[in-house]
């Protein structure tokens, strides 16, 4: 691990007991929004999947379920990180609640992530692409377990958010040119959610890393939640 | 002129709507009135059927379709489900 960032997470440790830069409580009620905000989308397009069976629908539901089970494991991780007191979650013992709690939220949180972009892109994908992003996943998750160099996490994550912005990008630049009406919000709010994903798995894996600015980073991920639970709620008749 | 392909979920609400409209309705009339080959046709009776919007039940020595609750809820939700779609470009 380089010098410098050992020094940020040792020096980060003490402080993340407290509220500064965010303890436990503020750990804990973020995620439990999130988790709900995601249950409640998941749930609250169950009758429409019901009734229709469409596999747009199908794809959206599984984000949010993954995103719910992702920030699940995520709370458990910060957990372990502020009530033990390690630096890492890979130092935790025993073996069963740090590496693979961290692959488990890595998994959840990528396919989250595919699962949402499948969503958009499934009909201009002929093939069934689902069964190479779950492959994916894992690699992603195996590797985020496997490599400690930091600087293979913060890169391969970079490399994922700029593979899934080219896409979303191309998916937006189609729907342009194909219907006068363009869904420029709704991508919007995608690349809002990638970028805060990107940012949420850095926090995960470079403890402190955003010491200073982790409260902006959590307020800015519940907006972007809720903003997309109030678009399905109004959408469902339920808002 | 070129005829718009219609898409699975509106072939559902035409076919559901033929029912509600005609309250009940022999196979054959359904065919003809859902503007569809009898193969798709069969292949959508089928997924109506196993879905559990549709129901066939014997009047008089004869076969009627009729809807279920479940295909009067998807009737009424039909514009809900259309707007969710659109919005999330799914």
């Amino acid at each position: 691990m380089p010098p410098g960032i050992r020094q940020l997470a040792g020096q980060g440790i003490m402080q993340g007991l407290g509220m500064a830069g965010g303890g436990f409580g503020t750990e804990l009620i973020y995620s439990f929004i999130i988790i709900i905000a995601s249950l409640m989308i998941y749930f609250g397009t169950r009758e429409l999947y019901n009734l229709t069976s469409h596999k747009g629908i199908k794809y959206f539901r599984q984000a949010f379920l993954f995103f719910a089970i992702a920030y699940f494991f995520r709370s458990f991780i910060k957990s372990i990180l502020i009530i033990f007191n390690v630096s890492a979650v890979r130092e935790f013992t025993p073996l069963i609640f740090g590496p693979i709690s961290l692959f488990l939220f890595m998994y959840s949180s990528s396919m989250a992530i595919f699962y949402l972009l499948y969503s958009v892109m499934y009909k201009k994908w002929n093939s069934n692409k689902i069964f190479w992003f779950h492959i994916l996943a894992v690699l992603i998750a195996l590797t985020s377990v496997l490599t400690k160099d930091l600087r293979v996490h913060v890169g391969m994550n970079i490399f994922l958010f700029l593979l899934v912005t080219l896409i979303v990008c191309l998916a937006y630049l189609e729907s342009r040119t194909k219907t006068k009406e363009h869904k420029y919000n709704l991508f919007v709010i995608y690349q809002l959610l990638f970028i805060f994903w990107i940012l949420n798995i850095i926090d995960i894996l470079v403890p402190n890393f955003f010491r200073v600015f982790q409260l902006l980073l959590y307020l800015a991920s519940i907006a972007i939640f809720l903003i997309v639970l109030y678009k399905v709620l109004k959408k469902t008749g339920a808002a | 002129m070129a005829i718009k392909k219609r898409e699975r979920l509106e072939v559902i609400k035409d076919i559901l709507k033929i029912i509600k409209d005609n309250n009940k309705i022999k196979s054959t009339p359904l065919l003809r009135q859902s503007n569809l080959s009898s193969s798709r046709f069969q292949e959508y009776f089928k997924e109506l059927l196993e879905k559990q919007f549709v129901k066939q039940t014997n009047y008089d020595k004869d076969k009627f379709i009729s809807l279920t609750d479940k295909g009067y809820k998807f009737l009424e939700k039909y514009k809900t489900i259309l707007g969710f779609i659109e919005e999330f470009e799914l």
